[in-house]
């Protein structure tokens, strides 16, 4: 069986001639290898290439430079770049720990007992994901900045308080709103892994005498662990490049991040200096591939975390009892912080003229204007146009590309898998707008016209994003035992058919939490589409940020919560598909 | 009677006189862009508002498209520099502040246009290659009347640094804003460089609340959180329309930036890019933008600000790539640190 299981995939030939190449390209697996490494090499280092040669130059991409360490020299000398490495590791693994202990509850809730609502709290955990980041941070500066911060207005009133006891503006409110953005993902995640686990070992322990907190202790969460520390790593490197809530958040209570250092000394700087953003992203880049190593290291027992198997089994369900109504009051509490008060102050702010803390007067002032925009203008209309096309067009590709991805760095032997999952991360490890200025260059003389038009924003997409499907896929293809694949190799099936009739359909939790985390980031992703668009292909991202850059906050917030109730449809749609499918 | 009759005829007489060639030049140029394509593509950092007012009445006037590119003025130079240096620029128009329409012009993206509405800016607007600076965005300070009564508010840029208004200040980091940091650098204008050196320090001991740009600094004062900004004038008017209680206070002199446009040297749509300038700097499209509560050059056109006919206009410095970072290293010492 062993030996079976070898021959998915070997080894790259490394001597032997050509008969043993010849040997390589009979295995179809092998050629999907050569296919996949292409896309993704060609995606991910076509750009890349860009960015470094700009780290290492002291001219403008496009102008013939000289070779230089300035640039390296510059950002790494400076003594006061070292404490704000420090404030960006504790902002990020602050917020990425809050997202993934928020997710973890709310996914044990909503998944694994029986608490009353959880079916409609799993379908709303997803909303922040779909709201732009900007718009969730803004409301919460709307509901807990001291001056007249709502929930600080309304805690004075209520207790007689001199001042409000929250601030926002501090390194805890910092981490406390990227936590909260940050947490759909890891939700998305974690439950995706969650739903596809065997329950005969939840079983056994019960058996032998565990209580059901010992169960979820001892069994359920360690079991989780390639879950948690795929969404806890994926979060990690997002807070940390992440600029929207730094630039809201930390700015005013004088915080400097790594990205707000990147945009005063590069981006933001006139004229800017890319060969110096560049350089910043040459740095987190390694730390962030060094992230990647640590998770391949975790997740090296792949056997041990194997835990759907190849007898039938269906998800056990939790009796809380009495505890039940606890459970859903502890997911209420989590939805009204992560969705619940941000939606009521963006629904605020798109029916006030102009946004401000509410008074009698305000009720004779509501409007519908912003609403009307969204409906009548054709510019609205054709930024949703495009936007769908590129969320469900884009997601499908990308989750397919991630799926084989994911099948051939973790079930294969080939020899350069590792490698191929490092080039995955490459570009997502740029921050946004360095990689967008990378594959403004990359692509602004490419041979095939694709410049100004939707794929080349696709393809920006596919590249920026694939290390989130793949995060998605690989958490649920390590739990898949390999004995269901070995049956299929053994019963005559070839590749192509055990990919599609075994490993798909074993998968399809994690492509379906992929392509929601995708098609929902794609309708309102900004950073690489504003290099890439021209008039001609405006999408819901940069429409958006330009109404903000412009103060038309109403029509933000009334663009967003429009986009939110598609969003929440094409989930509806998604999940019913998958789950049509099951049956 | 006769006499009044007599001198309108006159004057119409004149006017399509004036106007004749001006129009026939018009229609051969509109003919031509048509057969270029008929639309015109711009690229640059005016609100989208204005631009699309401008587009809508444009497009009914000529029968030609406008699609706009819009950003901030640092991403519309990198994305028509990289376009530029690549061989394919994609924009026919840029439209910006002075300092990245300076660069631009020094890396030979324009082309040299002479249009007629030109005439119609004074002197003293008209830059020697770019034309006419067609708007003038002035930076003020702006207060809310709810938060703070018009007899408390401070009366000069001197009143600002008052301690009682410590903590009440918002205002664009001068370290990250590039505009600010100008206007920073450009108070020595207004108060000389010993009293300016002085006026920063104190301005910095206020502890001022430092945001992102101009205009989060505007929407905090707009929603009250912050009582006074340093932020453009034109805000008082924009946010006041929707009914936020903004007043700015009355300084006489205030300094801003100046914007322009330009025809790109290597535009696909040559002739609409000539079409939509001449259209552009003309009187109907200038009064369209200031009525929105834009300050335009053109002679005897002011946005509906209360007084702002009295404003007096005082350029920025213009700094070199060298000066900003000076400038930066500087403020960050003093208002950072």
């Amino acid at each position: 069986m062993n030996d079976r299981t070898v021959a998915i995939g070997r080894a790259l030939p490394t001597n032997g001639g050509l008969a043993r190449v010849a040997l390589f390209f009979t295995q179809p697996v092998n050629l999907i290898f050569v296919g996949v490494a292409s896309v993704i090499a060609f995606l991910a280092l076509y750009p890349s290439f860009f960015l470094l040669y700009g780290s290492l130059t002291d001219s403008p991409l496009g102008v013939p430079g000289h070779f230089t360490l300035q640039n390296y020299v510059q950002a790494y000398s400076d003594p006061t770049a070292y404490p704000l490495i420090l404030t960006s590791f504790i902002f990020g693994i602050g917020a990425s720990g809050l997202s993934v202990i928020l997710a973890l509850t709310l996914a044990w809730i909503t998944i694994r007992t029986n608490a009353p609502f959880r079916r409609l709290f799993e379908l709303v955990a997803i909303v922040p994901n779909i709201l732009p980041p900007l718009l969730i941070s803004i409301s919460w500066v709307l509901l807990l900045n001291p001056s007249n911060g709502l929930i600080n207005g309304i805690l004075v009133r209520l207790f007689g308080l001199e001042r409000g006891p929250f601030n926002i503006y501090s390194l805890p409110g910092l981490i406390f709103v990227e936590g909260l953005i940050l947490t759909p993902l890891a939700f998305l995640i974690i439950a995706a892994a969650l739903k596809s686990m065997d329950p005969s070992l939840e079983e056994s322990a019960k058996t032998l005498g565990s209580g059901e907190v010992g169960v979820a202790a001892r069994i359920t969460f360690p079991l989780m662990r390639p879950a948690i520390l795929a969404a806890g790593t994926l979060n990690f490197v997002r807070a940390v490049e992440s600029f929207d809530t730094p630039a809201i958040i930390a700015l005013p209570a004088r915080l400097e991040v790594f990205t707000t250092k990147i945009w005063r000394e590069a981006l933001g700087s006139f004229p800017t200096n890319h060969n110096l953003a560049a350089t910043y992203g040459v740095g987190i880049l390694l730390i962030a591939l060094i992230f990647v190593y640590l998770y391949r290291r975790f997740t090296s027992q792949v056997e041990s975390f194997s835990t759907v198997t190849g007898k039938g089994f269906r998800p056990h369900q939790i009796d809380l009892g009495r505890w039940r109504y606890l459970a859903s009051g502890t997911a209420l509490l989590m939805l009204t912080l992560m969705v619940i008060l941000p939606i009521l102050v963006l629904l605020l702010v798109s029916v006030l003229p102009y946004y401000h803390v509410p008074t009698w007067q305000t009720w004779q002032n509501l409007t519908l204007s912003n609403f009307r925009f969204v409906v009548e203008n054709p510019r609205v209309f054709r930024a949703f146009r495009n936007s769908m096309i590129l969320a469900i067009v884009g997601a499908t590709l990308c989750m397919g590309l991630a799926a084989l991805t994911a099948y051939i760095t973790i079930r294969t032997k080939i020899a350069a898998r590792g490698l191929l999952e490092g080039l995955v991360f490459i570009p997502w490890a740029f921050p946004g707008t360095a990689l967008a200025l990378g594959l403004l260059w990359a692509y602004v003389d490419f041979p095939i016209p694709i410049y100004g038009t939707l794929w080349i924003i696709m393809i920006a997409y596919i590249t920026r994003f694939l290390p989130y499907g793949l995060r998605a896929v690989s958490s649920t293809i390590i739990q898949i035992h390999k004995e269901l694949e070995e049956a299929s190799t053994v019963c005559g099936a070839g590749f192509f058919a055990t990919f599609r009739r075994i490993l798909v359909p074993m998968m399809r939790p994690g492509i379906m939490a992929g392509w929601i985390i995708l098609a929902t980031t794609f309708m309102r992703e900004f950073s690489a589409t504003l290099f890439l668009y021209s008039p001609g292909s405006e999408a819901l991202g940069p429409l958006l940020y330009f109404l903000y850059l412009d103060g038309m906050r109403g029509r933000v917030a009334a663009i967003g919560l429009v986009i939110s109730v598609i969003s929440v449809i094409l989930i509806a749609i998604a999940q019913r598909l998958s789950r049509w499918d099951t049956e | 009677m006769r006499k009044i009759l007599n001198s309108f005829v006159a004057g119409l007489a004149l006017l399509i006189f004036a106007a004749g060639p001006s129009f026939g030049q018009d229609a051969k140029l509109i003919d031509a862009a048509k057969k270029e394509g008929g639309k015109v593509v711009i690229y640059g950092s005016l609100e989208s508002d204005s631009m699309d007012v401008v587009s809508k009445a444009f497009q009914k006037k000529t029968g030609i498209e406008v699609e706009y590119w819009r950003g901030s003025a640092t991403k519309v130079m990198d994305r028509a520099v990289s376009e530029y240096r690549a061989g394919k620029p994609g924009f026919d128009i840029i439209l910006t502040n002075d300092n990245p329409m300076q660069l631009m012009q020094k890396e030979g993206i324009f082309a040299k246009y002479d249009s007629p509405s030109a005439k119609d800016f004074s002197k003293d607007s008209i830059d020697p290659n770019l034309g006419p600076r067609y708007r003038n965005v002035i930076i003020g300070v702006v207060y809310n009347k709810s938060a703070i009564s018009p007899a408390d508010a401070p009366k000069s840029l001197e009143d600002l640094v008052n301690p009682k208004y410590k903590g009440k200040l918002v205002m664009p980091d001068p370290t990250q804003h590039t505009t600010t940091t100008q206007w920073v650098a450009s108070l020595e204008k207004l108060m000389g460089k010993e009293k300016a050196e002085k006026y920063i320090r104190d301005l910095a001991a206020m502890k001022p609340i430092l945001v992102e740009s101009l205009l989060p600094a505007a929407e905090r004062v707009s929603t009250g959180e912050t009582p006074i900004a340093i932020t453009y004038v034109k805000y008082a008017y924009i946010y006041g329309q929707k009914g936020a209680p903004l007043d700015y206070v009355r300084l006489g002199k205030m300094m801003g930036d100046g914007h322009y446009l330009g025809l790109g040297n290597k535009a696909p749509h040559v002739n609409a890019g000539k079409v939509f300038i001449d259209y552009f700097l003309g009187q109907e499209s200038m009064m369209m933008i200031a009525k929105l509560g834009e300050f335009v050059n053109r002679k005897g056109v002011y946005p509906p600000l209360p007084d702002a006919d009295k404003i007096q206009f005082v350029e920025l410095y213009d700094l070199d790539a060298k000066g900003f970072a000076e400038k930066k290293k500087e403020y960050t010492k003093i208002f950072l640190q």
